[in-house]
């Protein structure tokens, strides 16, 4: 029998993968999609040492290391419900069911949307989706894009297409309505990007520093941003901007724009459409806990960690006894810090299987995942590890009870 | 009009492989091996994947990572098959999705079989 | 400001203003406006949309969202067939 099953084949799922293997488990990972890495394949982004983090080579890097490890990978297959049974968990997969005493979840996250009129047209897609059919599927998403959605994610994003030589037209915010929430307000989509680009040394403080040099807008505020937008990598970024609607017959042919008040009220007379045959929506990123749900696990709501988070601990275990989670389904952060997580997982795993030879490897894990967090280069929030704080001191309590 | 980012300035050049052909509604289309069915589809242009089946309004992939389903579509007989998780192979034979009948809900089709179909439909469920 | 309206459900097409409608008519949870509407009842088992629903309750209903996983969560949180579940193929 499988020691331990893990679903998910991104950072979080090989590294503990890896870990576990290195305690002589026998492993086995499963993910839905058609090869492993998760959503590091698309990641491509400048460190402030100068040096690219390039997804694929760090993916194939882990991925070779698993292979090596023997580490039984399975990618194409879907985990559609888990359950307790004497003692050991049953995972339903669409190859069978998988019975193991340790079961890890690392199925990351997914993309929330901020909806317009017209976003069912082909050519919408989430910002995720162009992201990958760019740089791991190396097909244009399309010839002249609009990204709807100004925040960590979408930059990041953006910067990735602009570099693969895809026209991005522009970014705007959302129309607002009651599900945007504050994207489609300019003051606080300025407020929040102010409050990331402050945090971390990282190439989007280039975007903070440049709005606030340039109009001193700490003091002034959204008020005199300028209407065109400032350029960042020749993409203008228009946040008092609004899509209003996506419009096309059959696909995306433009985008409905109007020009919007500091609150994000549309200005009369200043609606005009666009040209575009793709559109980016970009909200942000949730937790993809759905098995933690129907195994039973009891979550929090911490906006900073990116909404519902299944309570665990610093060793990665849930209120299930052999269920455990790691990466961005423990909330968002980076790939360095799902990393990290992975490998505490792993050698948890190991400890609680009665496996582990020394108690040192894993507090090491533990601090290297605080150590991790503070260098990040991207944070998507500027308080998660008070999220955190919150969520470990939730669990806690509902262990106490 | 190639629409493959052949040149990346810091991935370097798509590695060179196999061509396959596969079908779409019928028609041939060319993918390189590693493509997903969403992926070579869109590399011809081809968006639009499957209609809403009730409203008939068209879709494509939104967040091609397997999340939305949208990308659905049947390959060589089986339905709801994710384009966008999907590889393609040599002789695949995919097919969008329908705007299905929905008689019960939408009983006003026009003359036709539908409408009559819809109105038998209606007459059972008065007289039990 | 009159705008289209806009699909929230992409799955079973419910639109921001039939939930608005919904929920508004009988002040309910995310769950009830679920087995009401059908939103998050489609296909994707309301990956796409629960977050939506969400935040679509806290503004207009100023319902704080709350601990508990919104909508709930039911398996098989994939559709499979029945073949799948132990019927013959």
């Amino acid at each position: 029998m499988t020691d331990v099953l893990i679903v998910g084949a991104g950072p979080a799922g090989l590294s503990a993968a890896l870990a576990c293997r290195e305690q002589g488990l026998s492993v086995r990972v499963v993910d839905e999609f058609y090869r492993p890495g998760g959503r590091l394949l698309g990641q491509l982004h400048e460190e402030p040492d100068g040096q690219w983090w390039n997804g694929l080579e760090e993916a194939a890097k882990l991925h070779d290391k698993a292979l090596q490890a023997g580490v039984d990978i399975r990618c194409g297959v879907s985990v559609y419900n888990v359950a307790k049974a004497d003692g050991n968990w049953q995972a339903f997969t669409t190859e069978g069911v998988c019975e193991v005493p340790a079961l890890l979840l690392a199925t990351g996250a997914s993309e929330t949307a901020v909806p317009v009129p017209g976003w069912t047209l082909p050519g919408v897609m989430s910002i995720g989706a162009a992201q990958v059919m760019t740089n791991v599927q190396r097909v244009r998403p399309g010839e002249r894009g609009v990204v709807i959605g100004i925040n960590v994610l979408s930059v990041a994003i953006a910067r990735e297409l602009q570099l693969a030589g895809i026209h991005v037209d522009r970014m705007v915010l959302p129309a607002l309505s009651p599900v945007t929430s504050s994207a489609g307000h300019p003051e606080k989509v300025m407020e929040s990007m102010l409050r990331v680009a402050h945090l971390a040394p990282s190439p989007l403080i280039r975007l903070g520093s440049r709005l606030v040099q340039s109009l001193g807008l700490q003091k002034r505020g959204i008020r005199f941003y300028p209407s065109g937008g400032i350029r960042m990598w020749g993409i203008p970024f228009q946040l008092r901007t609004a899509a209003l609607e996506i419009v096309g017959t059959g696909q995306v042919e433009g985008v409905r724009i109007a020009r919007i008040s500091p609150e994000g009220v549309p200005v009369p007379g200043s609606e005009k459409i666009i040209p575009a045959d793709f559109v980016c929506i970009a909200g942000g990123l949730s937790p993809l806990a759905e098995l933690a749900a129907v195994a039973g696990c009891a979550f929090a709501y911490l906006p900073s960690l990116g909404g519902h988070v299944p309570l665990h601990n610093e060793r990665m275990q849930t209120s299930l006894p052999g269920l455990y989670v790691a990466g961005n389904i423990t909330g968002i952060e980076s790939a360095k810090v799902a990393i990290a997580q992975g490998t505490v997982a792993g050698l948890s795993i190991a400890a609680d299987l009665g496996k582990l030879r020394e108690p040192e490897p894993l507090r090491h894990a533990m601090e290297r995942v605080c150590l991790v967090r503070q260098q990040a280069a991207i944070q998507f929030h500027p308080d998660i590890a008070l999220g955190r704080e919150r969520l470990h001191q939730m669990y806690e309590q509902a262990q106490a009870m | 009009m190639d629409r493959r980012i052949q040149h990346h300035p810091v991935l370097g050049a798509i590695a060179p492989g196999k061509t396959l052909t596969f079908q779409y509604n019928g028609k041939p289309y060319t993918a390189l091996h590693g493509d997903t069915v969403a992926a070579a589809l869109l590399a011809h242009g081809v968006r639009q994947l499957r209609v809403h089946e009730e409203s008939g309004s068209p879709r494509g992939f939104y967040c091609n990572i397997g999340h939305c389903y949208e990308c659905r579509v049947t390959i060589n007989n089986r339905p709801g098959v994710r384009a966008c998780l999907t590889l393609v192979e040599a002789d695949m034979e995919v097919f969008s999705g329908e705007r299905l009948p929905a008689p019960l809900k939408h009983p006003k089709a026009k003359d036709s079989s539908e409408g009559r179909d819809s109105q038998l439909l209606q007459k059972g469920l008065r007289e039990g | 400001m009159t705008s289209p309206d806009m699909v929230i459900c992409r799955c079973e097409e419910v639109g921001l203003g039939k939930l608005l409608q919904t929920a508004a008519a009988h002040g309910c949870s995310a769950r009830e406006l679920k087995l009401r509407t059908r939103a998050g009842m489609g296909t994707c088992g309301g990956r796409s949309c629960r977050s939506l629903i969400l935040a679509m309750l806290e503004e207009s209903a100023s319902q704080a969202p709350g601990h508990d996983m919104p909508l709930g969560c039911q398996p098989p949180v994939r559709p499979v067939s029945f073949s799948m579940l132990g019927g013959t193929e």
